[in-house]
């Protein structure tokens, strides 16, 4: 009966909507001239903050980090502070340890080869992870587990979050929301990717956000090109806020953490 | 406006009471056209008076015809297609009104010779009307056998799918949102189920079917790029009787009969597909408590009172549930009712008063303990219509009326319980009325020219209460003024030319121009590639514009073969102002600032349409040909540049073809070939935070792969004679089994990381389907 029942719905569903197939297929895709990308955060941990500089390549290159070098990257505050990068490796320039400061406003200027790219970004408060917790699904037979991140929003202020599940070690998914439907509560939000093929045991680590609104929708741009967020739109690149058409973002954010381990 | 409206009701008074001078000498024919056997009256059938006089009159919508003529005997002819015309000789001495029925021709496969007025669409002035046959919509193969006026329509030049498999289309152009769908004069808002794979008209249910491209008459207005005027059977007058089908996703029943005989009668008709039924033999619970499931409901009555005054009240009711058991539900769908009454003044003033409810909604529920929300949204109208035809002279036809539609757009409402970390939120209902009115004439000005041309007036004024925000070029607000109910927010106020005129080169023959403006004053917000039920439609305010279209066509009509082969070449160009698109990243989710990321350009869309039909005979269809660009131009997209719009596709070539085999068999095929859709694709690619991202540099610059198609059905009739009259239809959608492209994904290779790959989902291989049809 289950084998028939089984068989039946696989027939439908084939029959239906699910009669899609997929195939890999090879384009030809035009060679832009390679554009400035800039991926730059500044966290509140005390730490050695980080730039990442580099220039767009071919679609049918390997994915690479093409990093620009020579470059001149500095830091500024609206409280006075400046702070000088070095370049350690093609494309990465290293602040010294700093820590960032939660209503204070950040400029990043970077100068790169006779342009010059200036992004701000001002530090939310510090809004903290409770904890994760596991939730399984079953659509139409299908298990699925998924992680949900628990924390308090704080009321009144519009807050935006961006998290970033690593499993094993590897980030897996960088998602972000907004508490435009939940604010001041205790929000328990979940991150739609699947665990279930996870074993006993294994880790994963979600990192937690707060970021400033222009960031919030850079990455939320990016993540309704990769069809997150309901049907498929027509992508284009995400508001970057950087001047002069550099692509990428610079996010002044608080960050906690917490790592869960997969019960049966 | 009332303004208009005294001045209208003052026309309607004279036209009551006087006649005109020219007409001293002249009568009036008038009276109704109805099928012998059901009492269905006929749209469209045309009475001819032959001899020297060029005139004569075709049946509105409702089945009346008015004709002038002087004293006389004339020899009058009665033709509609697939009817035996009728021919009578008459002697005109005073006004007349004289009634006819028609036979229906059931020898389809023979060719009906006929020297009556087959060239309606070379005479006529109107431009850009394409009617289709449901007789033509019930042989066409289509997808899972569910017969489909809307994929019928989208096989026509000019016409276009919106996607594989789906019931949207776009005109000339024109987005989803730009087609006026009318059932029984009710706007439709969300014309489709299951998402979009299926129309939401029953075609058992519907009598006529007529789409303008262009050169739309005045009494139509509201949007930019077609109307769509779907009529639904009044149901049989003189006998019950029962037909529907069992399909492969649905089934389909019809009931209809006289109320009084020959005076009044009704007809229900339904529509369910039961996937989910197949969900309830399920062992496991969590499988059998989800739905899935659609239902449409057709319903109307009609009665004639006396003479002059007749009443119908008609009515749709459709659903969409989508369900998964404890933790999830959505379910969308629209009702209409319209009542009207159709009243005649004199034998040539008719008038029919349309009072009419609309409504669209949609249900969200998150049933899940801790996250459980509900979402409310709809579009509500309440219309009120006053509609005239006066027959002038037997060179003047008027049209004329008022409309008045009151809007309320309740964005979402937003409902939690207790134990909910989502916050019970009201978005602001919107409020808007649109009031127009039209003045139409088709003159038949020399015997060779012809002429509809006429004015509408329209206007639209966004309505309190409502805290309404302003916003500068960046989308930050720059002003919030609240509003008390009843206040206008923001008026606007739009005169939409429309003319269209033929003349004839031959007896069978003609070129026609159009000129028309039309105006839209509903937008709907869309920034997916596909409709959803969740689209959010706005109306116009203070930061959004009315929508304005000029379109300009002029064509070549011709016919062969005695009216057996009917071919037109059309060419169009049509400019379109305050289109609207959004900046990146903007949610249109439960969005109270929507407006603000709104961006707002220019639009063009061109081409030429070729149309080749074969219209009797055992062998018939068509051959649609269009050639097309639908551009736009907005500041902050593409740099500045122009772009192809997502509704652009080069070529499109459809190919009908039905073939009657004898009395029993009926063998029917379509192929259909595209330029593949205008898409976005990455040309470089950059990492933010270690994962890969493309870079775009030119919104639409490339194309997907063509599409093709081909399609074959064959229909078996049972064998006539019998009670209970059954058919089969069997169907194979996508025959050579095409891979087509229903989208194409950019993503890193799962077995190697260093790498990127493409790949592209099809949405629909081959697919069979069996329906068996019957009738009582």
């Amino acid at each position: 009966m289950r084998l028939t029942y089984t068989f039946l719905t696989g027939l439908f569903a084939a029959v239906l909507l699910l009669t899609s197939c997929e195939k890999i297929i090879t384009l030809e895709l035009d060679n832009a001239g390679a554009a400035v990308v800039i991926d730059a955060g500044l966290s509140d941990q005390g730490e050695i903050q980080v730039v990442r500089l580099s220039k767009t390549y071919d679609f049918t290159q390997p994915n690479k980090f093409n990093g620009a070098s020579g470059a001149t990257v500095v830091l500024t505050s609206n409280t006075g502070n400046v702070v000088n990068y070095t370049e350690v490796e093609p494309g990465i320039y290293n602040s010294p340890r700093i820590r960032g400061r939660s209503g204070v406003k950040y400029t990043l200027t970077v100068n790169l080869e006779g342009k010059t790219y200036i992004a701000t970004s001002t530090m939310p408060d510090k809004v903290h992870i409770d904890s994760l917790t596991f939730k399984d699904y079953n659509f139409f037979g299908e298990k699925s587990r998924f992680v949900d991140v628990n924390y308090l929003d704080p009321r009144g202020a519009p807050n935006y979050y961006r998290y970033i599940l690593r499993v094993k070690g590897k980030i897996e998914e960088d998602v972000v929301s907004e508490d435009r439907f939940n604010d001041g509560n205790e929000v328990a939000n979940t991150i739609f990717y699947d665990l279930s093929d996870l074993e006993r045991d294994d880790q994963i680590d979600v990192e937690f956000l707060c970021i400033d609104r222009n960031v919030y929708r850079y990455f939320y741009s990016l993540s309704q090109n990769m069809g997150g967020g309901g049907p498929p739109i027509a992508p284009s690149n995400p508001p970057s806020n950087f001047s002069n058409g550099a692509l990428g973002v610079f996010s002044a954010y608080t960050s906690s953490r917490r790592t869960a381990t997969i019960p049966d | 406006m009332p303004k208009i409206l005294r001045f209208l009701l003052l026309v309607v008074v004279l036209l009551s009471f006087c006649k005109p001078s020219s007409a001293q000498n002249k009568f009036t024919l008038s009276g109704n056209v109805t099928d012998s056997e059901t009492g269905e009256t006929l749209i469209g059938a045309s009475i001819r008076l032959s001899g020297t006089l060029n005139g004569g009159a075709v049946t509105n919508s409702y089945g009346f015809y008015s004709a002038s003529m002087p004293l006389g005997d004339y020899e009058l002819s009665v033709s509609f297609i697939g009817y035996n015309t009728v021919r009578q000789t008459i002697s005109i001495t005073k006004d007349t009104k004289l009634n006819f029925i028609l036979i229906e021709d059931n020898k389809l496969d023979e060719v009906v010779i006929s020297a009556t007025k087959r060239d309606e669409n070379i005479s006529s002035a109107q431009m850009g009307l394409q009617k289709v046959n449901v007789r033509e919509i019930n042989s066409v193969p289509v997808l899972f056998g569910e017969r489909d006026v809307l994929k019928t329509l989208q096989l026509l030049p000019g016409i276009k799918s919106a996607g594989e498999g789906n019931s949207g289309f776009y005109v000339r152009g024109g987005a989803t949102d730009q087609n006026l769908i009318l059932l029984d004069e009710a706007p439709v808002y969300n014309a489709s189920h299951l998402l979009g794979f299926f129309s939401t008209f029953n075609s058992d249910a519907i009598k006529d079917v007529s789409v303008y491209k262009g050169g739309m008459p005045a009494q139509y207005g509201g949007r930019l790029a077609s109307v769509l005027d779907i009529k639904m059977n009044d149901g049989n007058r003189k006998e019950y009787t029962a037909e529907g089908g069992l399909g492969l996703i649905s089934s389909r029943l019809k009931v209809e009969g006289p109320i009084v005989k020959d005076k009044g009668s009704f007809m229900v008709s339904g529509r369910r597909t039961y996937l989910d039924a197949f969900l309830a033999f399920a062992p496991d619970s969590a499988i059998s408590n989800n739905t899935l499931y659609f239902y449409d409901l057709n319903a109307k009555a009609n009665y004639q009172l006396d003479e002059k005054n007749t009443l119908f009240l008609s009515g749709y009711f459709g659903r969409d549930k989508l369900g998964i058991a404890d933790s999830f539900g959505f379910n969308w769908g629209n009702s209409t009712v319209t009542l009207r009454w159709n009243h005649l003044y004199s034998n040539r003033l008719f008038s029919n008063t349309s009072l009419i409810y609309s409504n669209y909604n949609y249900v969200i529920q998150n049933l899940s303990e801790d996250n459980n929300f509900e979402v409310n949204s709809s579009i509500k109208d309440f219309n009120l219509k006053q509609d005239f035809e006066y027959s002038l002279s037997n060179k003047h036809n008027l049209k004329f009326g008022v409309n008045a539609i009151h809007h309320t757009i309740a964005p979402g409402k937003l409902t939690s319980s207790g134990s909910s970390s989502v916050n019970q939120t009201n978005y602001e209902d919107r409020k808007g009325i649109e009031l127009a009115t039209y003045l139409s004439d088709e003159w038949t000005v020399t015997e060779t020219l012809n002429l509809v041309y006429g004015l509408r007036l329209s206007s639209f004024s966004l309505l309190g209460p409502g805290n309404i925000k302003s916003y500068d070029e960046d989308g930050n607000i720059t002003a919030t003024a609240p509003y008390k109910s009843g206040e206008f927010v923001k008026s606007y106020l739009n005169l939409e030319p429309r003319i269209s005129a033929s003349y004839q080169l031959s007896p069978s023959s003609s070129i026609k121009s159009a000129y028309t403006r039309n105006i839209q004053n509903i937008h709907l917000m869309s920034n997916s590639t596909s409709t959803s039920p969740t689209d959010l439609y706005i109306m116009n305010s203070n930061n959004v514009k009315p929508e304005i279209a000029d379109q300009i066509a002029t064509g070549y009509f011709r016919n062969f073969n005695d009216d057996k082969y009917e071919f037109s070449a059309e060419i169009y160009y049509k400019w379109m102002q305050n289109q609207i698109e959004y900046r990146s990243g903007t949610d249109l989710r439960g969005n109270a600032n929507v407006e603000a990321d709104l961006l707002y350009g220019d639009g063009r869309a061109y081409g030429l349409e070729l149309f080749l039909k074969k219209r009797f005979g055992k062998f018939n269809g068509w051959i649609g040909y269009t050639w097309s660009k639908t551009e736009r131009l907005f500041d902050g997209i593409n740099d500045g540049r122009w772009f192809y719009a997502k509704q652009d596709r080069t070529h499109d070539l459809s190919l009908v073809g039905i073939y009657k085999a004898g009395p029993r068999w009926t063998f029917s095929s379509v192929f259909v070939y595209n330029t593949g859709n205008a898409v976005t694709y990455p040309s470089g690619k950059y990492q933010i935070n270690g994962r890969t991202v493309f870079y775009y540099t030119e919104k639409n610059g490339y194309r997907t792969p063509a599409y093709h198609r081909l399609d074959v059905a064959a229909t078996l009739e049972g064998k006539p004679g019998k009670k209970l009259q059954s058919s089969w239809s069997f169907g194979i959608y996508n025959l050579y089994n095409r891979q087509n492209a229903f989208s194409i994904d950019f993503e890193d290779d799962p077995d190697d990381l260093t790498r990127t790959r493409v790949t592209q989902t099809t949405l629909f291989g081959i697919i069979p389907s069996v329906t068996w049809n019957f009738k009582f």
